[in-house]
């Protein structure tokens, strides 16, 4: 659609030859007129303004400059104010610029753009000149005030200020529900309210809290919540991230154990230098695209790739500095001083971080692969053991029914290039296998490295693929699925001749499917010659009976008396070994970030990776300071250097904001309620000194969160009530004056432990895999929830296997986060989806049927009593007259249980007071 | 903190501040006051900032920017990116150029090597007074063009279908921002307190590739999450299937607790927001089922969606989810989700035509077809279009060569089709165009991001308004970018 163009060159040349064209009085007008609406003041579409004169020669994100002095024909300024095209000419709307104005602006630019200083009537805000990038001021020196009246003297002033004073102390048993929901996630227990009551040592309450297991387990969620922690990679296909859980444990032992908050950082970008490997799972936290799930273009490759340190880049900024440097991606940061370049220079810092699975190199991992050796060879042995009692197929005796778990079919050593397993009949459906395996005399299993054809397949995707029958990878969800009823085949191409003398087989290995199970099938090898010989059939096996398949594995039956007790000998070594391969396993690997040689860093035209511009040396935020890198630095010494940069105490960010996450978990709002923004868009703080103090203080104590938390909890700010005062609500209806303690919503997490708590089921097993919330661990669709009641799944919800984006069936619903992008503060909303989880999910039903049996056990037939027990277990605290007379009476037409789910759901249970 | 904050004076700051509060914590009756404060001096309409929520009523109707012509949205979600020239996009040069290889196209393209251009794998003939060319492989919603706003030159930025069906539900390719729906039912509520605000059905045959990102609330409340729910899978946890004694019992229990709670605790909006929340829930137990009801639908009504064809059993479970939006939009359910195509399946599940383009989407438009034009059919007979958005939109559209080897198409993120009808819609509009081949979008080029700032704004809303701060940046659906579509606007 493009028109002839509007105006010719040569007027504009014959007025750029007359006098010096003056901005103030020709030029500014014509931009006022034109321009300012969408470049000025109020909006910079595309990133430029033209009413100050530094911005206006900068010129806009993709096009700057747009001016360029004295040479009017290649200024894109000129270009689109006479462009012919609809989609580009500007001003897009309203009236053009007409001839005379084009010449003066052509005269102007081609004259050299003169721009005087001083005349611009706005002065753009220096955005370096912004007090979360001052260094923290010191505290007023010679002050011999206590800790804790310190903080008390902050918060009060303030408060006088505004004419608003503290709120009396809450009583002994709130202060202490309080303090025990806030450093473990949990409610005190009625034992431990009764003795606070009795001698109310603050200190010694809060001591014992943090020297509980369950701190780390509370505080490591707040660090989870903001790191975006998930076990899954995400995206359409979401899945699992198996080895991701090392990095859960080690933020959960580090809070508990209060390793130093600057330790904390370094070794959470460079923990392969300081001996914690599974702390550099913070780089790779986020989503990401597994190599098969990108486009096998280039372009895709190189997008995928910028996708993935961006998220580095953003995860590092906003969780240690409060910055939100990736807003630099496309462009210059619009309100902080972070340009496109400082963001490059900070992906520089990290181009070498992989998303992937690294060995643990730790000397207790090493020692724990040194023993799986053994171990492993140790069950192939056992294996061999016991196939040596399983009969050979075909040699006349009759072996042992089919069963859906696993099959063994030995035979004669043969070498073959190629397997058959033709199914002539299952007990019902289409016939689903979920591994084929071969082993030879060393014991190793062929099929692994065989390719596989099928006679067909019914796919669903991710659970039912042809792929799954020789994965390594048992059961139902990897398994693959004939697309006939009651028949079907797989071959398996060695692609060399190897030496096999046993086919093991199943449907379903851990024993929950024994359905389309093979109750008659043939094993075929070809001969060299290509004809096909059996080796192993069903017809020497027991007639197959209804109720068969559900047997278990290797059987006894058919044996003699000692070669019986040999294999029950067998068969209990091999559980122990596998038990502690799996143990051993476990210490192998974390999702934690592999390190190679940097990607070459450039400078990308908005963000956009086809569009490279000059290389990028590694560098700090040039807000922070000038320290620069090599381009070649090697790296770990890339990290090493960030690490340092960020974990400095003149790093004026560092400390507030992680001052201000601490008080924030404890307040519910920070003092800067923009906890990852500390920049010149972000709030400011409520109370700036106080924020330097404890910063200070922070440092001070060797960056010890343990020592806030208790010159926070020793307040009297912190102790106060959280009656709302009407009249101080007026002045203050927020509380970010704390003329009151705020109380809160509990969050998903804390509901979920609390109920388990109060009912007497929680489990208190800490780390290791996590407990399934879903009837999968990950993949493309369909995440039933589990809920049978099981002691895995009663763990704490920290120890859940997190699904990403999948939200959890009953508590997802309380703003639990879906791990996507960083939670720095949960939202608490309130919504009837909540309240029909809470009040009929199975859960609740289950944990009300546990509470109730609790309380009849622990309080006897009376109803009286029980409503008692139930109040001091959920409510820390006894019924009054009023509730006791309402709840007997029901407790004695329906019993406890109804009372159980009404606690549950009861305001005063669900908030922290 | 709106992105303007470094703009605004100091009493700007205090409201802009209060205004989070609000939206959070606020008092009932403070935020009553003070909405009233901020409409009164016109700081509502000049700022640029999301809606106060009313703690207690988060689904309460609000007002949009600026009076809006659609008041619900469908949104008819086609997973898997369908094919814009099997479908709405006629290119009758690819039938000369069939077999043929494109002089000078990719190599390599999101899945491997490219084949030869293939012509469209359905004839196309013209439809209605705008004589639109469609393909024969949709016939009944072909009859429905002169209703019908067209864009054929969209672009997504990304050709993988995660990223890309992230950046059409949220306007990002990376997980975790809220979507359309989110953002729809945080700015303006809903009509109807009974129900949830916004509803995601998905297909019978599985959820769509995304999942739960596609109706996701990312950081915005959980409150404006869309509710799953279907013709056959009604919504999770209406009752609990205890005795009706025993329910009732605990539920009078847990009023009087929570009414004596709040009597305590006088002037605690979060408190009341509570009772609320379980008042609201009493109420959804009732209309959720009434609404998944459809026996009282009269005979005719199935037999136009196809709800009643046996020989087709997705197709019919379809067409119930079909008849479920148009009862749910009757409520007054803002904003509803229809998803057809499910999860990664080879394109057997969906419209994902890789390998055998014509055999797959011979199965899929079959379920498609029939209910979708009946949707907007009934809608529009029962006078619902006038106010009821109908959008049809897919991830992105598929190259005019088949993949190498195969009878299917690959990715292409360059120029793709969507469209909508009804309320403020134009009707009868083809805008913007593909290359003759229909490969890349080349004229009136449209971003995703300016599809879904033209949706907003029939709804009322400015999309450079309506925002949430998130970690410092102050979150549009569009990003940072968008424009509205005016060809689109009757």
């Amino acid at each position: 659609m493009r028109l002839s163009y509007f105006f010719s060159v040569p007027l504009a040349t014959v007025i750029a030859a007359a006098a010096p064209v003056d901005f103030v009085r020709e030029v500014r007008p014509i931009f006022e007129q034109h321009c300012y609406e969408c470049h000025g003041d109020k909006k910079q579409k595309g990133g430029l303004r033209l009413d100050v004169k530094s911005a206006a020669l900068k010129g806009g994100d993709s096009h700057g400059p747009d001016i360029t002095p004295g040479k009017a024909k290649q200024s894109h300024l000129l270009q689109v104010v006479t462009s012919g095209d609809e989609d580009e000419v500007m001003p897009p709307k309203g009236t053009r610029l007409n001839a005379t104005q084009v010449a003066t602006l052509t005269a102007w630019i081609d004259q050299g753009a003169v721009w005087p200083d001083g005349v611009d009537a706005v002065k753009l805000k220096d955005t370096r000149d912004h007090w979360s990038f001052k260094p923290l001021r010191t505290s007023p020196d010679g002050s011999t005030q206590s800790a804790a009246t310190s903080i008390d003297g902050f918060i009060d002033a303030k408060l006088a200020e505004k004419g608003l004073r503290r709120s009396p102390p809450a009583d002994a048993a709130t202060w202490l529900r309080r303090a025990t929901f806030d450093l473990t996630g949990l409610p005190p227990t009625p034992e431990e309210v009764a003795a606070f009551v009795q001698k109310p040592d603050r200190a010694a309450a809060i001591d014992r809290l943090l020297a509980s297991p369950r701190y780390g387990e509370r505080w490591g969620q707040h660090w989870l919540d903001v790191v975006r922690y998930a076990d899954t990679h995400g995206f359409e296909v979401n899945t699992e991230r198996p080895n991701a859980w090392p990095y859960r444990d080690y933020v959960i032992r580090a809070f508990n154990q209060d390793t130093p908050y600057d330790r904390f950082i370094k070794e959470q970008i460079v923990g392969d230098a300081l001996g914690q490997d599974t702390a550099t799972g913070f780089l790779v936290t986020a989503s990401v695209l597994l190599p098969g799930q990108i486009g096998r273009d280039e372009a895709s490759k190189r997008l995928a790739r910028q996708d993935a340190l961006d998220e580095i880049v953003n995860n590092v900024g906003q969780t240690f500095l409060g910055l939100s440097v990736g807003c630099a991606r496309c462009h210059d940061h619009k309100f902080d001083p972070i340009s496109a370049k400082d963001y490059y220079a900070m992906q520089a810092l990290v181009a070498g971080v992989e998303y992937d699975d690294r060995e643990i190199r730790t000397p207790a991992a090493e020692a724990a692969r040194a023993r799986l050796k053994s171990v492993k060879a140790a069950i192939v042995s056992v294996d061999r053991q016991l196939a040596q009692l399983v009969p050979l197929a075909g040699a006349g005796a009759v072996r042992p029914m089919v069963n859906a778990r696993e099959n063994v079919e030995r035979f004669k050593p043969l070498r073959t290039k190629k397997l058959r397993f033709t199914i002539r009949e299952t007990n019902r459906l289409e016939p689903c296998v979920d591994e084929i395996e071969a082993f030879g005399a060393d014991g190793e299993n062929v099929a692994r490295a065989a390719t596989v054809t099928v006679s067909g397949e019914r796919v669903t995707a991710d659970t039912h693929e042809q792929r799954f029958v020789n994965d390594g990878n048992y059961g139902n969800a990897r398994s693959w699925m004939s697309d006939e009823t009651g028949k079907g085949w797989v071959i398996l191409d060695f692609r060399q001749e190897r030496d096999i003398d046993r086919v093991v087989w199943g449907r379903d290995r851990q024993g929950k499917f024994t359905d389309r199970l093979a109750t008659s099938y043939v094993i075929e090898i070809a001969d060299p010659a290509g004809n096909w010989q059996t080796v192993a059939s069903s017809d020497d096996r027991a007639k197959f009976a209804p109720g068969g398949a559900s047997a278990t594995g290797f059987t006894t039956n058919g044996l003699g008396k000692e070669e019986a007790a040999q294999a029950r000998g067998l068969l209990a070594d091999k559980n122990k070994l596998l038990a502690e391969q799996r143990a051993l396993d476990a210490e192998q690997k974390a999702f934690a970030g592999v390190f190679r040689s940097p990607d070459k860093i450039r400078l990308l035209n908005r963000g956009d990776p086809e569009q490279p511009k000059e290389e990028v040396a590694p560098a700090l935020l040039s807000v922070l300071g000038d320290k620069q890198l090599p381009a070649d630095a090697p790296e770990q010494a890339r990290r090493q250097a960030l690490a340092g940069w960020i974990a400095d105490a003149r790093n004026p960010l560092t400390a507030r904001v992680m001052v201000n996450r601490v008080w924030q978990g404890h307040f519910g709002g920070g003092l800067v309620q923009t906890p990852s923004d500390f920049g010149n868009n972000g709030m400011k703080p409520s109370h700036p000194e106080l924020l330097d103090w404890l910063a200070q203080e922070f440092i001070r104590a060797g960056w010890s969160v343990k020592h806030l938390h208790r010159l926070i909890m020793l307040s009297e700010t912190y102790r106060q009530s959280s009656d709302i005062d009407a009249a101080s609500a007026q002045l203050d209806a927020d509380t970010r004056l704390l003329w009151r303690f705020p109380s809160r919503r509990l969050d998903a997490e804390t509901i979920r432990d609390a109920m388990l708590a109060v009912s007497g089921k929680l489990n208190l097993q800490m780390y290791g895999r996590g407990f399934d919330l879903f009837d999968k661990r990950g993949g493309l669709s369909g995440f039933k929830p589990v809920e049978v009641s099981s002691p895995e799944n009663h763990r704490r919800m920290i120890y859940a296997h997190k699904v990403r984006r999948e939200p959890e069936a009953v508590f997802g619903a309380f703003d639990c986060p879906d791990a996507g992008q960083s939670t720095a503060v949960r939202t608490a909303s309130t919504t009837p989806i909540q309240a029909l989880n809470l009040f009929n999910s199975p859960f609740t039903l289950q944990r009300s049927d546990d509470f109730a049996e609790r309380v009849r056990t622990e309080a006897g037939a009376d109803p009286a009593a029980q409503v008692r027990r139930a109040y001091q277990l959920a409510l820390s605290r006894d019924p009054t007259a009023e509730e006791m007379t309402e709840a007997r009476q029901a407790v004695s037409t329906h019993g406890v249980t109804v009372l159980c789910r009404a606690l549950f759901n009861s305001s005063e249970f669900l908030f922290q007071p | 903190m709106s992105h303007q904050a470094e703009h605004l004076s100091a009493a700007g700051h205090i409201l802009l501040d209060r205004r989070k509060f609000l939206s959070h914590s606020a008092t009932a009756l403070g935020s009553i006051a003070l909405t009233n404060l901020l409409g009164g001096d016109g700081l509502l309409a000049a700022e640029n900032h999301g809606p106060i929520i009313d703690p207690a009523r988060p689904y309460a109707p609000r007002s949009p920017h600026f009076p809006g012509k659609a008041k619900n949205v469908i949104v008819i979600f086609c997973a898997g990116a369908v094919s814009q020239l099997e479908t709405w996009d006629y290119k009758p040069e690819l039938i000369k150029w069939d077999g043929k290889p494109l002089p000078g196209g990719p190599a390599v393209t999101f899945q491997g090597p490219a084949g030869n251009l293939a012509r469209p794998q359905y004839g196309f003939r013209q439809h209605g007074q705008t004589g639109k060319w469609v393909s024969d492989m949709i016939p009944h919603l072909a009859g429905l063009t002169d209703d019908i706003a067209f864009v054929h030159s969209l672009t997504s930025k990304s050709n993988t279908h995660g990223p890309a069906e992230n950046f059409l539900s949220t306007g990002f390719v990376l997980d975790g921002f809220p979507s359309l729906g989110s953002w729809v039912t945080y700015a303006l509520g809903s009509e109807n307190q009974n129900l949830p605000s916004y509803v995601s059905i998905p297909d019978p045959r599985g959820v769509p590739q995304n999942g739960a990102n596609n109706w996701g609330p990312g950081f915005l409340p959980a409150a404006f999450q869309g509710t799953t729910m279907s013709s056959s899978k009604p919504v999770r946890h209406l009752t609990a299937g205890v005795s009706d004694n025993a329910d009732r019992a605990a539920r009078s229990l847990l009023q009087k607790m929570n009414a004596r709670h709040l009597e305590a605790h006088p002037g605690d909006s979060k408190l009341a927001a509570r009772i609320a929340s379980y008042e609201l829930a009493a109420r959804m137990q009732l209309s959720v089922p009434e609404i998944n009801d459809l026996s009282t639908e009269p005979a005719h009504v199935l037999k136009d969606y196809g709800a009643d064809d046996t020989r087709n059993p997705d197709k019919a479970a379809f067409a119930k989810n079909c008849i479920l939006a148009r009862r749910l939009v009757e409520k007054g359910v803002r904003f509803v989700q229809l998803f057809n195509g499910a999860y990664a399946s080879g394109g057997k599940l969906n419209w994902d035509g890789h390998s055998d383009l014509k055999a797959q989407y011979d199965i899929h438009s079959q379920i498609l077809d029939q209910p979708a034009a009946a949707l907007i059919r009934d809608l529009k007979q029962r006078g619902l279009l006038q106010d009821t958005l109908v959008v049809w939109c897919t991830e992105f559209g598929r190259m005019p060569f088949f993949q190498k080897g195969a009878k299917g198409r690959d990715h292409n993120p360059d120029g793709f089709t969507c469209w909508m009808t009804g309320a403020g819609v134009k009707p009868g509009v083809s805008h913007g165009q593909t290359d003759e081949l229909g490969q890349k979008a080349v004229a009136d080029i449209h971003p995703l991001y300016h599809f879904n700032a033209t949706i907003l704004h029939l709804l009322g809303l400015d999309f450079e308004k309506l925002s949430f701060e998130h970690n410092g940046v102050q979150r549009r659906l569009t990003n940072v970018e968008g424009k509205v579509i005016p060809e689109l606007l009757a």
